[in-house]
């Protein structure tokens, strides 16, 4: 039986197989149509409904659930995440498993799509080493990602020591995978 | 800063290749392993899907194998206490001899989680435990027999020899 507890590891593993069998396109399409519109969509179903209340229900007890180290801040305006300890990167890492090119992309691969279409945009930086950040705002607001520290204050992953790792990927008003800066 | 209460490391001893700082597994990912099948076979078809589940039974779960190799039957049945132990929900004995191990899911913990959830399942949802568990078996010298499915279930696991019977995919139930 392929069961949850180790539920990051045969995923990724999948995104190699599915870029294997046809390439890039079909791993797109696998977080989109797979993750984001049949597992997921019970996010996808709230935050469409209720948009920034809905990510404070859905992130929540979801994070929490999966075991992350995380801090949220929520304004009118602006949903954001500062992720210290990722737990399904925390997971690849602590059991040396590495098959597909990089397994980071996937969230913004389902949640880009997600937040198109729930009418958001997404600034967002991950660095590869378990630690990221997210703000999410409606796409009718122009405002630039918030400046390191001035929304999330010292919780804010932007300020850890070390945060800036050499392949730090970085997204500005985005909804794709493939829209890095 | 927000953390779930969980253990800071995993058991001490486990059977388990991988392992998480927390002792079971997070249910919800059973949408995302019943989405994946149905992707797959959506894309690619039913032999593709098969094809999916010998891969990562002869690949990613190639540690399971070498641990059956080495620990024989004993192996198997430590394999599947502490994998069950980890999934939510399941109810399933573990019965141990020498020539066999049989697991009586009373309830698999993947079927029941989909349902509760009213979440459609792929019909051919419980087939994936035999080609896994095949492509696991296989190089230690095993061979597996499912019967049953769709929420209960009897799995074997048992000497490879010529005069196995192979598995008759119509004795694995049809999920819904």
């Amino acid at each position: 039986m392929i069961g949850c507890y180790d539920f990051c590891g045969h995923y990724e593993w999948t995104f190699e197989w599915l870029r294997q069998q046809g390439g890039h396109e079909l791993v797109r399409a696998y977080w989109d149509e797979a993750i984001h519109q049949d597992s997921q969509l019970h996010a996808s179903q709230l935050i469409g409904e209720k948009g920034i209340e809905g990510m404070k229900e859905y992130w929540g007890p979801t994070l929490a659930d999966e075991g992350a180290v995380y801090e949220r801040t929520v304004t009118e305006d602006v949903f954001r995440i500062d992720m210290h300890e990722c737990p399904s990167k925390g997971f690849l890492l602590r059991n040396g498993l590495h098959q597909y090119a990089d397994y980071c992309d996937h969230c913004m691969g389902w949640i880009g799509p997600l937040m198109q279409k729930a009418g958001f945009v997404i600034d967002h930086e991950h660095n590869h080493c378990g630690q990221c950040w997210w703000e999410m705002r409606r796409i009718d607001d122009a405002s630039p990602a918030s400046a390191p520290g001035t929304l999330a204050g010292t919780s804010d992953v932007r300020l850890r020591p070390g945060w800036k790792s050499p392949a730090t990927d970085h997204y500005e008003r985005a909804t794709d995978p493939d829209d890095k800066t | 800063m927000k953390s779930a209460a969980m253990s800071e490391a995993a058991p001490a001893t486990t059977s388990l290749p991988y392992t998480d700082t927390k002792p079971a597994g997070h249910a919800d990912f059973y949408f995302a392993i019943n989405a994946t099948f149905r992707f797959i076979l959506r894309h690619r078809g039913e032999e593709a899907l098969r094809s999916c589940w010998r891969d990562i039974g002869g690949s990613y779960y190639r540690p399971v194998s070498k641990q059956w190799t080495e620990q024989g039957m004993h192996g198997v049945a430590e394999y599947w206490r502490a994998f069950f132990k980890a999934e939510p929900g399941a109810e399933v004995e573990v019965v141990e001899s020498a020539d066999e191990v049989r697991l009586e899911v009373a309830r698999c913990p993947a079927i029941h989680h989909l349902r509760t959830h009213g979440r459609e399942i792929v019909p051919q949802f419980c087939q994936h435990c035999y080609f896994v568990n095949e492509a696991i078996a296989s190089p230690a010298g095993l061979t597996a027999r499912v019967c049953g499915g769709n929420g209960t279930c009897t799995q074997r696991f048992i000497k490879r020899t010529v005069e196995a019977e192979a598995q008759n995919l119509e004795d694995i139930a049809t999920a819904s």
